[in-house]
């Protein structure tokens, strides 16, 4: 998964269209049930099982496909 | 997904002074002097109608309630949040000069999931599991008809199923069934056994969706009143002055070709025009002649299940251990605590809240025994916290003029058959209350606005009635 993929769905989980690679969710707003929302997207989209800890880890979308192609 | 309070209301709410005389002479009695009563009293005596209120109990208020913690100190024993969107709420706040305080409080919160608690700031759940119920719970909701839930597609079906058989063959990861009825319980004071999806689905979407429902900071437990949301009810009354009747529950509401007579335990009154804001099972309650062409509640329709708890600490010492007071159990009897603490720095509080399942059981105890498990918890939760100074418990279920909190919950088949009549008046009875109102029903705000709508409906049907 990509980094666009997972802008689409920081997009869309926040209803924000001004997300970069380097929009940090939880400063956007994000909150723990919008991050679960995130979290289950991805892994229907790709697979991977992420926990609350790794988004804390890697809050932006280019962290969190680094963090997605590094469990591939 | 359009958000109810995002779109322009449906029913003009006049400020209390802005209203012009416009029914002179018209005589109108509101049965209950909880927010829908007493704003449409308000509204209606700006208007220039003659208004009584008649409350059963010795003060006003329904389902807000204020407990002094401290001098000075008030904590909210039923009904206390709002959000932004709540506006009907927030321009009474500022028609009678009533503040705000932020509800939301810094720190890791505590979780009792399984095993010993644990200091966090998400459960320890799996977010992919909660991820995947609460994007079905939002499929749910966005399919809803917001302004008419029982002509969403499928009504029938979601109507006759109950939440806790949808969870049952939809929820297959255990972490999502365990925080399925913690959801329910804290978003609705609701056991999903008791209601039907579709009422889940409306009551999500009513509220502004699972988002805005259930978020503190940006959602609508955004603040608190400060000095308490009984605040509210209280000066509305006061502006009203004798013409709220305490004391004195309505036993009867009979009608004739001249008028409509309010028969209560010790007295009547006769009027043009009657406003019914109670619970749909305290309206049953009342003998109605001629009588209503339907019931307001149904068979299955339930109490909603909330009994609420204070822990009184001499100031929010949980603050000084990097916690924010909040937590979530799944084991009862508190299934979340919340920091409460009045603003002013009078008194730390700790509000527990028993809900669903777990309510009707808490509710069974004799009191010592409640405030002897709450305590327990606590000291289980909070290890680090003295014992609370006082603990207060509000039994809503068993409350005889309330029957339940937050709201009446609609059981399999009450939307279908109910919900088309919610608001129809019958002959010179009409009908307010938080269960009237399909935007943010079951908050504040929805009784508001059923108050504002209500008295908006009586001016236009009535108002010609002296001429």
């Amino acid at each position: 998964m990509d980094v666009t993929a997972v802008s689409d769905i920081f997009r869309r989980v926040l209803e924000n269209p001004e997300i970069t690679d380097d929009s940090d969710f939880f400063v956007l707003g994000g909150d723990s049930l919008l991050a679960t929302r995130v979290l289950s997207a991805i892994a229907r989209d790709c697979g991977a099982e992420l926990d609350f800890d790794d988004f804390l880890d890697a809050p932006t979308p280019a962290a969190l496909a680094k963090k997605i192609a590094s469990l591939a | 997904m359009s958000e109810p309070g995002t779109r322009a209301p449906g029913v003009k709410a006049p400020g209390l002074r802005e209203a012009g005389v416009k029914a002179p002479g018209l005589k109108v009695v509101v049965v209950g002097a909880g927010l829908a009563g007493l704003t449409a009293a308000a509204d209606l005596a700006a208007s220039g109608a003659e208004v009584t209120v008649i409350e059963a109990r010795d003060r006003v208020g329904g389902r807000t309630h204020g407990i002094e913690v401290a001098p000075g100190g008030w904590a909210d024993a039923g009904a206390a949040y709002l959000g932004e969107r709540h506006t009907a709420l927030t321009a009474l706040l500022a028609e009678l000069d009533l503040k705000t305080t932020p509800a939301t409080v810094g720190g890791a919160a505590r979780f009792a999931l399984g095993g010993e608690p644990v200091t966090g700031r998400f459960p320890p759940l799996s977010a992919v599991a909660l991820g995947g119920l609460f994007d079905a719970l939002e499929e749910l909701a966005a399919a809803v008809r917001p302004d008419a839930p029982w002509l969403t597609p499928d009504a029938a079906r979601l109507d006759a199923t109950t939440a806790a058989d949808w969870a049952e063959a939809h929820l297959t990861h255990p972490d999502a069934r365990l925080f399925f009825p913690l959801f329910a319980g804290e978003m609705m004071a609701a056991d999903p056994a008791d209601v039907s999806v579709l009422h889940l689905a409306f009551y999500l979407r009513s509220g502004g969706g699972l988002r805005y429902l259930n978020a503190f900071a940006g959602g609508a437990q955004e603040d608190r009143i400060d000095g308490g949301a009984h605040q509210v009810c209280l000066r509305l009354a006061a502006r009203l002055g004798d013409r709220v009747r305490l004391g004195e529950p309505v036993r009867a509401v009979h009608q004739d070709d001249s008028g409509v007579d309010v028969v209560t335990a010790t007295g009547s009154a006769r009027a043009d025009a009657v406003v019914v804001a109670v619970p749909p099972s305290l309206a049953d309650a009342m003998e109605f002649r001629p009588g209503l062409p339907a019931p307001r509640s149904g068979p299955r329709t339930a109490p909603g299940c909330a009994v609420k708890v204070h822990l009184v600490y001499p100031a929010p010492l949980w603050r000084e251990q990097g916690l924010s007071g909040w937590s979530v159990s799944a084991e009862g009897p508190l299934l979340s605590t919340v920091d409460d603490s009045p603003a002013g720095g009078s008194a730390g509080v700790l509000t527990g809240f028993v809900t669903g399942a777990q309510a009707k059981a808490f509710a069974a105890l004799p009191p010592r025994e409640q405030a002897g498990r709450a305590r327990a918890q606590v000291a289980r939760l909070f290890p680090g916290l003295p014992a609370p100074d006082a603990c207060h418990v509000t039994d809503w279920l068993g409350d005889d003029y309330s029957r339940g909190c937050y709201a009446a919950l609609f059981g399999p088949g009450d939307w279908l058959r109910l919900g088309p009549r919610l608001t129809t008046p019958h002959q010179r009875v009409h009908w307010a209350g938080t269960e009237t109102s399909t935007e943010f029903f079951g908050l504040m705000e929805g009784a508001i606005r059923s108050g504002h709508r209500v008295a908006a409906e009586i001016d236009a049907t009535w108002r010609h009635i002296h001429d």
